[in-house]
């Protein structure tokens, strides 16, 4: 579609592809192999923080398709992150399992509480859904805190690293291709649901559930499927943040946590899989470009101290921004700019409704 | 299967609080029968079609389709027995394609469930291109090709139309329940229009309620014409019958409009 030119497709097959033409093949190997090359240059601080970025897409990408595509508005976020966490913690601190056994059970545990978040959605909708899985968020917070107070892990649970044979898991070099790889991964999963029936049924849903229910769809049973798809995946980037970080803690799951992934797909763009890419890059590595700048003023030494101040309230306006001039976020920017050089130098003055 | 496309709609009353939406309304679709539903605004006309389809549940009264009741199943299980309807303002999918729209229509048809999708291998895969084949045949019968990879919120609102009644068809009922399918068409869209209804009727021998305002077509497509009014049976018969009948011009006309009319002359 976009970028193809003398391009003829001969089957409904090929019409499927999610990668179409050669220019696509090569930009999409080209970026590979820079991504495959970033470690081997980059300091390691910058690599930490494209770990965290990688770690961030996979629960922005989980939320993605419930808000995004779904249309189910959920607060539960950070709550299904720590299940996913404690779940691990919990489980390596009891049996002392090893990450093959924790990580499909952390995937149970999310699968099962994706069911219990989604039931509130075959009645509720909107604002009032968004309250019952914030409520959902701090019952699970509470049960992690019960359980580390009782079992006198108040400061947290230590886990070490995975390992497999003798290789162990520890260098953020290594992380980086790991996580990288899980991305890719869950990327496609995504992808493939949204360019399949399932995703049709799920925007069809958000759009208009009355009509999607008359065409044939059973609605309940699709919002179902996405609130367990969605904290499925959640839980599995829960554990393994847990086993990136080394330790969990209930206290590092709250609310800010689920508005940061709230901010991670609104400002990434609604409905678009490339929007959770840059809402994700653009929410984890704010903070560290705001305390950049901030330092490189000359008076930095006197705000020092409000540096927190600081970032919350720029990333705030940065939010309010986003909502009132571009509500299609990052990826409608994107899309402007790939469109502007799409005809140049020849300007284009109508735009046609919407885009791939 | 018994009677292809037939319904029956039994003594069917309908309150919202208290007030009586429809009252003891029945009415009977033959097998490949077009019928038309007519009424003035507010009649009921498609309140009725939400009890068939099941988005309403109604107070009393039994909707039984090719000899199996249906009253109080879920929507989604009545269209996939093979009823399906248009919605009165389109109710297309505004960010999906022409394309997707007419999918979303054949997803009861699909042998493919939520992780084979997410791996798009097998019977995702396989039923994507089956499916797409069906949705072509479609857009082929309702003139369509160039606007199928549009996205739905831009394109003209004639084609709207054509789309909306192009996804019921392509979830490949027996019984086809229509909403108003000629309401801001002009007059090409119209003639259109009839020849969809036409062929559907002639080449495919689907059963077909449809609840329509323009008289002229009616009276020149319908096979049986259904009059309503403030939710009552009025009268129904052949087109020529009933449209001269005196009830079903005073219900239009309104009698007391026409003697204020008179007077004033």
């Amino acid at each position: 579609m976009a970028y193809a030119s003398g391009y003829f497709k001969t089957g409904y097959a090929v019409e499927l592809r999610l990668v179409e033409t050669r220019l696509q093949w090569t930009s999409l190997a080209a970026l590979l192999v820079l991504l495959a090359a970033f470690p081997f240059v980059a300091p390691a601080f910058v690599i930490g923080i494209a770990n965290q970025v990688f770690l961030a897409i996979v629960g922005a990408a989980a939320l993605m398709l419930l808000m995004g595509y779904a249309g189910q508005i959920s607060l539960g976020h950070a709550g299904l992150l720590a299940a996913g966490a404690l779940s691990t913690g919990i489980l390596f601190k009891e049996t002392g399992a090893a990450f093959w056994v924790t990580l499909p059970a952390s995937a149970a545990v999310g699968a099962l509480l994706g069911v219990v978040f989604g039931l509130p959605s075959l009645r509720l909708k909107g604002l009032y859904l968004a309250v019952t899985t914030l409520a959902l968020h701090f019952v699970v917070a509470f049960v992690g805190g019960e359980y580390e107070t009782r079992r006198g892990f108040s400061s947290g649970i230590v886990i070490p690293p995975p390992s497999l044979g003798s290789f162990t898991l520890v260098e953020q070099s290594h992380w980086y291709f790991l996580l990288l790889a899980l991305d890719v991964l869950v990327i496609l999963f995504c992808l493939n649901l949204l360019r399949s029936r399932t995703g049709r049924a799920l925007i069809a849903i958000r759009d208009h559930d009355v009509v999607a229910e008359a065409l044939g769809i059973p609605v309940r049973q699709h919002k179902l499927a996405a609130f367990v798809i969605s904290s499925t995946l959640t839980s599995i980037a829960g554990s393994v943040l847990a086993y990136y970080r080394g330790f969990v803690s209930i206290e590092a799951f709250t609310l800010y946590l689920t508005i940061d992934y709230v901010a991670m797909v609104i400002i990434g763009g609604m409905g678009s899989m490339l929007g959770v890419v840059l809402g994700a890059a653009f929410v984890v590595s704010f903070p560290h470009v705001i305390e950049a700048l901030v330092r490189s003023i000359p008076w930095s030494q006197a705000i020092a101290n409000e540096i927190f101040a600081v970032n919350y309230a720029a990333f705030g306006l940065i939010m309010i921004l986003f909502l009132v001039f571009e509500p299609l976020g990052l990826v409608g920017i994107w899309r402007r700019v790939r469109n502007y050089f799409l005809l140049w130098p020849f300007r284009q003055t109508t735009v046609g409704g919407g885009g791939a | 299967m018994d009677r292809p496309g037939s319904l029956s709609v039994e003594r069917l009353a309908l309150h919202f609080g208290g007030l009586a939406v429809l009252d003891d309304i029945s009415l009977e679709v033959r097998p490949g029968e077009l019928l038309a539903l007519i009424g003035p605004n507010g009649a009921g006309k498609t309140s009725v079609l939400n009890c068939i389809s099941g988005l309403y549940r109604p107070l009393r009264g039994r909707v039984v389709f090719e000899a199996r009741e249906i009253t109080g199943l879920a929507p989604h299980s009545i269209a996939s027995l093979g009823l399906a309807r248009t919605f009165q303002h389109g109710g297309l999918f505004a960010h999906l394609t022409v394309l997707q729209n007419l999918l979303v229509g054949r997803h009861a048809h699909f042998r493919s469930n939520a992780l084979w999708d997410g791996l798009f291998l097998g019977p995702a895969r396989r039923s994507e291109i089956a499916q797409r084949d069906e949705a072509e045949k479609i857009i082929e019968f309702f003139e369509i090709e160039r606007y199928r990879h549009s996205v739905v919120a831009g394109i003209p609102f004639g084609i709207q139309k054509v789309v909306g009644f192009a996804r019921a068809l392509a979830m490949g009922p027996r019984l086809l329940l229509l909403d108003e399918p000629s309401a801001g068409l002009n007059r090409e869209g119209k003639e259109d229009l009839a020849r969809f209804i036409l062929r559907i009727k002639h080449e495919m021998h689907i059963s077909m309620i449809w609840v329509e305002h323009d008289m002229q077509m009616v009276a020149d497509l319908a096979d049986r014409v259904y009059v309503m009014d403030y939710g009552e049976y009025i009268t129904d018969g052949s087109p020529d019958q009933v449209l001269r009948d005196p009830r079903v011009v005073e219900i239009y006309l309104g009698s007391q409009s026409a003697e204020r009319r008179h007077e004033s002359a």
